[in-house]
């Protein structure tokens, strides 16, 4: 058992530091550890694993962590795998954090700032533009999206409703 | 503080449970609340935390819930909003995971998450909009922005070491002059 929850913590610790990209860039990882390594899901179950997965809302790689660490050890198996998920680039990003606070006044960290804006507002929109492809398979999802940006720019609504509103429709229409 | 907390794992358990699309969907609803609703970052904060956090390895939502929940109310902070992001899902994806396997290829689901991706895709390329609005202010950084494009889609570099060296640039072009 032990051994066991030692695996679960190494192998989801392994594949969430080495996927850069956030947490859809961490599935292929995680499925080599799982399926190839250490041969706890099949490959098809791994899919199930992954549909399940996609069919609830948030971050997808901690969801699979909990799934897989949850069948192998029980819930100390769920939470050690999602320990290895988090734990070592939270960590990274709360140190790295005590140093913006420190020094965000120091002219070399607004110059550091400065240059990587740009950048990231490109990565956003770049996830943006991932993200569509295969996101507008026919004219009304155009519509949703046309919506949506009434609803956010003039409107001001929340995203939250948004999204409640936009899958309330899709079980009306879609189905 | 224990109120600090408090919002903090409310605020990132409502982003989480209404992002549908994985950590990066996420992201326009963790601005919604931590900049619209709470103010606890500006924009500009979200950006750096986006930046830091595009620069590590591992999902992206935990590492945004690590900075904003440690800028808030320190280490308890970074925890309570962690686990405000994971904690709901997994528990539903343990207890129901078996259930779901079922159901995920049902046309109802299918429906609801056919509808919710293209409002996705506006709501990220709205955050990268806001962003931009404050990112902006030279025409180098116009010039850094169309060097991205070009590293990221015709020299498929990655995006980490765009950001990494995005940074070292603003160091010593924009770094040494004082205020």
């Amino acid at each position: 058992m032990l051994s066991q929850l030692w695996d679960l913590l190494i192998a989801f610790g392994r594949a969430s530091n080495l996927g850069f990209g956030g947490g859809p860039a961490v599935i292929p990882l995680i499925k080599i550890e799982v399926v190839e390594r250490y041969h706890w899901m099949t490959n098809s179950e791994f899919t199930d694993a992954l549909a399940v997965g996609n069919a609830l809302p948030g971050p997808i790689a901690t969801k699979l962590a909990g799934y897989v660490g949850y069948q192998e050890a029980g819930w100390l198996g769920a939470l050690v795998a999602n320990i290895g998920v988090i734990l070592p680039t939270a960590l990274a990003v709360i140190l790295l954090a005590r140093v913006l606070m420190k020094y965000s006044n120091s002219p070399v960290l607004k110059g550091m700032l400065k240059g990587v804006r740009p950048v990231v507002v490109v990565l956003i929109a770049q996830t943006a533009l991932d993200m569509g492809i295969g996101s507008f398979p026919n004219l009304i999802t155009w519509g949703i999206a046309l919506a949506t940006v009434v609803s956010v720019f003039w409107l001001k609504l929340h995203p939250a409703l948004i999204i409640l509103v936009s899958m309330g429709f899709g079980l009306l229409v879609f189905r | 503080m224990l109120r600090k907390i408090w919002d903090l794992f409310i605020g990132f358990t409502r982003a989480s449970n209404l992002g549908f699309g994985g950590g990066p969907s996420l992201i326009p609803l963790v601005k919604a609340e931590a900049v619209d609703r709470y103010h606890w970052v500006d924009n500009e904060e979200f950006a750096d935390s986006l930046a830091i956090g595009n620069a590590l390895p591992g999902p992206i939502a935990t590492k945004m819930a690590a900075y904003i929940g440690y800028k808030v109310a320190g280490w308890m902070g970074a925890l309570a909003a962690i686990i405000g992001t994971i904690a709901p899902t997994i528990i539903v994806v343990v207890l129901l995971g078996s259930l779901i396997v079922k159901y995920s290829d049902s046309p109802e689901l299918q429906a609801m998450l056919k509808a919710v991706r293209p409002v996705v895709v506006v709501l990220v390329a709205e955050t990268a909009y806001d962003m931009g609005k404050k990112a902006f202010p030279s025409s180098s950084t116009w010039g850094i922005a169309v060097i991205t494009v070009a590293l990221l889609y015709f020299l498929n570099i990655h995006p980490a070491f765009i950001i990494v060296a995005s940074m070292l640039f603003g160091w010593a072009v924009y770094g040494r002059t004082k205020k």
